[in-house]
């Protein structure tokens, strides 16, 4: 009889969340990610078609295609150079970026939060963009003369390199300060969050004392995060390193749905607690470096995204982290389709428009899980 | 979850109507040619001395938009705006289909000028200066790409002559006064412009002395600096009208106040553009600044 | 019987056996000095007061804490194991488990199933089954922070139950439940079954370490006692040579008084104060 009205999805009173069985909620979990790349190309093609300029996109996507096989100079016959241009040089990059840090931002929040333990931890929230903010800033400032061997050395990959530096020794920081015994203290973690995020921003606000004109307009493009200077070569530079992270995350699925018992009943399991620990690390400070490297700090995408997919297709991980990139890459290419567009010919940072988004979200997570997080 | 449900599919719905819309609604064809085809007839200006130097050759109507920084004169607050100088979208400047763009020395970021250039839309580059002769070659450079030489040399000249008659006007009124310019006072921080700005080359142009010449660029100072700078007079952008307003409450600064500016609560406030442009209106702004340093330089000799 | 030599080279394949243990949190010495040996088949049941050591001691069999002397398991020197080697040998019961997402019953006991070539439907079954046996049968889908106490223990159970289900597979090397205090929040029914769940386990030929609190159920149910005070090995023997009213009002320091009742059940009991 139990297992008549066990199988009925129903709603539990308190939390709001789905329960219904396993089976079930995976054959969810796949139809939601199959709706969402579904979603993610809609979105695609609408970021490709949506902006100040109309044009005929259709038209243009087997030109774009064509031209991907064999580049050529200039626009393809029958096709207004303008148009080429927008679609091909403006909008195309941006969308692939967007794609890209989104799916690096929500996937590292996912891990993150699977990581710490906790529904609010978020590499932005917690001062890891921050870190690997100070990071570019340190190159940006001193990549002409201090460091000026080691930028000629790494070409494209010195800006998003030290942002990684930098958003992986703010990890660290943070993990030793936030976790005592294997327990992540919210409250601690969030302080630890605001003190490191401090002492990031005097180390950068110190950089602008040595900066020149030009470097410091560099520095102001970390504050609120755009992907308005994206062309192909930002997207060459961050690539490799987000989709390195993106096929490397899928393995740690069963560890951190492990982890979600605690760190000695997942040990207890068979999970190399620590391995799984130190490579989570190295992949969401790599992952958030390299975004805020061409992106800024675009904040909110990492805890809006796995929450809202928690709440429809359940913790698990395996199906968690892909839907993650896949809403992730969503919403940051529908969210800079709204920063081109909202305040045309002008456009608007995509950071205001997360941020609008993302923080009432944010508080609104704090206060129906006040018990859940200790706080 | 329905709920979750019904947003996504509104959201696909949203998606998809945007998608078959911009498909619909059709490619604006580009302007047909102008009966001279050297002649460009859709501009976009972009900074605020450029803006002003284009309406001073009086070929404003071929302009179709501006920048943010172009706030004068009036005309030009109601052409489109694409945003700031420095954070220029490429897509919106292409949007308005211009087939010139004055760009101001430092307009960017450097991806957005690219991508402009790429597109095969013409350029054409303002140098930025602070000084009078760098107002001239502005007018120069501009008239140049507009294709209206003499309308600019005529310009030049009479700049030229009106810049060096405020010049020894100011230099008659000889103030030995050191100015301290202040850029914004935010919670007591104090941002102040050092050697190479608009605002050390407006107040050496009339007659003034730059009280911060030991770095360049806009920095905070700090309260010692403030003393060791020891300005006699303050100068500030003045916004939105409030002439003179806040001379209280800038002295209440603990540092500021102690300095002779302070003492004597000496604060010029002047309209940003007009004041730091470098444009066709910095003569006015040179003798508006010298005479007004010359009646604080008077009001303390007596 | 206090401190009794082991020789580890009898049998050692199928036991598991701690020779001289001492555990040190930090420098504060917790356990010392410990040894016994617990043979599959049977049922050791470690006892004494708070703070004695017990779950200490467990938690370094369990490999969360390092120890000095040795500790083996099938054999195998356990500090030197894999967490991944371990975990096929034997299940923990945690006491305490707090869960960081909300996961669903069936999510949870899910964790425990190692055997990744496993189709759905033998994974579906083997839960259904594990629940069952805890007596969560129809639970599958509920989630697991809105359970009660007892039912989140006995779904943890079920978790351990399926990563160490068959007590001697076809490898036959016996496997373990290592369970500390795996009745203390549930009600007296419950805590019959789970006991008599545990005991079964160890019939079929696995093995069981139990921390225990309830003296009662511990004579009723353990093969082997192992009574800890201190920090150190107070008793350690069979059971009915370890269950008796001296050893236990030592442990204590606390009179009980054993009371027989019923074909030889054992029953401690504090003397009633006397009525004047």
């Amino acid at each position: 009889m139990s297992e008549a009205t066990a199988s009925v999805p129903r709603i539990a009173s308190w939390s709001g969340f789905s329960q219904v069985k396993l089976g079930n909620r995976e054959a969810l979990a796949r139809a939601v990610m199959l709706l969402l790349g579904v979603l993610l190309v809609a979105t695609m093609l609408a970021g490709l078609a949506i902006g100040p300029i109309s044009v005929p996109v259709l038209e243009l996507v087997p030109h774009l295609a064509r031209h991907i096989a064999s580049p050529v100079e200039g626009a393809p016959d029958g096709v207004l150079l303008r148009d080429w241009i927008v679609v091909k040089d403006i909008r195309l990059p941006r969308v692939v970026l967007g794609a890209l840090v989104g799916a690096a931002l929500a996937v590292s929040g996912a891990v993150m939060q699977g990581l710490f333990r906790n529904p609010l931890a978020d590499p932005g929230i917690v001062g890891v963009s921050a870190g690997a903010g100070l990071g570019a800033a340190l190159f940006i400032v001193l990549g002409n003369t201090a460091l000026a061997s080691v930028m000629s050395l790494l070409g494209i990959y010195a800006v998003p390199l030290a942002a990684f530096v930098g958003g992986l020794i703010t990890t660290l920081l943070l993990y030793r300060i936030g976790t005592r015994g294997g327990i992540t203290s919210v409250a601690t973690l969030l302080l630890a969050g605001i003190a490191l995020g401090a002492l990031t921003g005097a180390m950068t606000g110190l950089l602008v004392y040595v900066a020149d004109d030009q470097e410091l307009r560099d520095l102001q493009f970390w504050g609120l995060g755009s992907l308005a200077g994206a062309n192909w070569e930002k997207v060459a530079s961050a690539a490799p390193i987000i989709l390195v992270m993106l096929f490397c995350v899928p393995f740690l699925s069963r560890g951190l749905n492990g982890l979600t018992l605690g760190e000695a009943a997942a040990s207890h399991i068979g999970i190399r607690v620590q391995r799984l620990k130190n490579i989570a690390i190295l992949l969401v400070a790599a992952a958030t470096g390299a975004s805020v490297a061409v992106s800024g700090g675009i904040g909110f995408v990492g805890i809006v995204v796995p929450h809202l997919l928690r709440l429809t297709i359940g913790p698990d991980h395996r199906y968690l982290l892909p839907a993650s990139a896949l809403l992730g890459a969503c919403l940051l290419i529908a969210a800079d389709t709204l920063s081109r567009t909202i305040v045309a010919p002008a456009e608007m940072p995509i950071g205001i428009i997360t941020a609008f988004a993302g923080a009432p979200f944010f508080l609104w997570i704090l206060l129906r899980k006040r018990g859940l997080t200790g706080l | 979850m329905r709920h979750l449900f019904a947003s996504r599919a509104l959201g696909v719905l949203t998606a998809t109507a945007l998608t078959v819309a911009a498909f619909v609604v059709p490619s604006q064809p580009l302007l047909a040619e102008d009966t001279d085809p050297e002649r460009s007839s859709r501009i976009v200006a972009v900074g605020g001395s450029v803006t002003e130097v284009v309406f001073a050759l009086g070929e404003e109507d071929r302009l179709v938009a501006r920048d943010s920084t172009s706030t004068y004169p009036q005309e030009a607050i109601d052409l489109p705006d694409v945003g700031y100088i420095r954070a220029l979208s490429p897509e919106g400047v292409m949007s308005v289909d211009p087939d010139l763009i004055l760009m101001l020395e430092g307009s960017g970021p450097q991806e957005a000028v690219d991508v402009l250039k790429s597109s095969g839309i013409a350029i054409a580059d303002v140098p930025e200066g602070f000084t009078a002769e760098s107002i001239v070659a502005k007018v120069r450079a501009i008239g140049a790409a507009l294709g209206v030489p003499d309308k600019a040399e005529k310009l030049s000249v009479q700049l030229e002559r009106d810049l060096e008659a405020a010049q020894v006007d100011a230099a008659s009124r000889a103030s030995d006064l050191r100015v301290l310019f202040i850029l914004s006072n935010r919670g007591g921080r104090i941002l102040a412009s050092g050697a190479d700005t608009a605002a050390d080359g407006i107040i050496e142009l009339a007659g003034g002395t730059n009280a911060i010449s030991d770095f360049s660029g806009y920095k905070q100072l700090s309260d010692e600096a403030i003393l060791s700078a020891a300005p006699d007079v303050v100068l500030m952008m003045d916004r939105g009208g409030n002439h003179g307003a806040g001379a209280d409450e800038l002295f209440a600064h603990p540092a500021l106040g102690q300095t002779p500016a302070g003492k004597s609560g000496n604060l010029i406030r002047m309209g940003g553009q007009y004041l730091l442009g470098f444009g066709p209106r910095t003569a006015d702004a040179i003798r508006d600044l010298s005479a007004e340093l010359s009646s604080i330089q008077g009001a303390d000799r007596s | 019987m206090l401190h009794q030599k082991i020789d580890p080279s009898t049998n050692v394949d199928r036991n598991l056996c701690a020779e001289n243990v001492s555990i040190s949190i930090g420098k504060t010495p917790i356990v010392r000095d410990v040894s016994f040996e617990a043979a599959s088949g049977e049922l050791l049941a470690i006892i004494g007061p708070s703070g004695s050591g017990k779950t200490t001691l467990l938690r370094a069999l369990t490999g969360e804490l390092s120890y000095e002397g040795h500790a083996f398991l099938s054999g195998r020197e356990l500090g030197g194991m894999s967490a991944e080697d371990q975990a096929v040998l034997r299940g923990v019961l945690p006491q305490i488990s707090q869960i960081s997402f909300p996961l669903t019953v069936s999510e949870v006991v899910a964790l425990g199933l190692l055997d990744r070539r496993a189709g759905r439907l033998q994974r579906e079954t083997r839960i259904s089954e594990a629940l069952a046996k805890v007596g969560l049968a129809g639970f599958e889908g509920r989630t697991y922070q809105d359970l009660s106490g007892g039912e989140q223990q006995r779904t943890q159970l079920a978790r351990v139950l399926c990563q160490v289900w068959d007590p001697v597979p076809a490898d036959g090397q016996p496997r373990w439940l290592f369970l500390d205090e795996p009745v203390s929040s549930l009600d007296i029914k419950h805590q019959y079954q789970i006991m008599h769940l545990a005991a079964d386990y160890a019939a079929r030929g696995g093995g069981v370490v139990a921390v225990m609190h309830d003296l009662n159920l511990t004579a009723e149910f353990a093969n082997k006692v192992l009574v800890m005070k201190c920090g150190k090995q107070l008793a350690y023997g069979s059971n009915e040579s370890v269950m008796c009213s001296g050893t236990l009002t030592t442990a204590y320091d606390f009179q009980l008084d054993l009371v027989e009742v019923r074909s030889g059940r054992k029953l401690f009991l504090h003397p009633a104060p006397v009525k004047i």
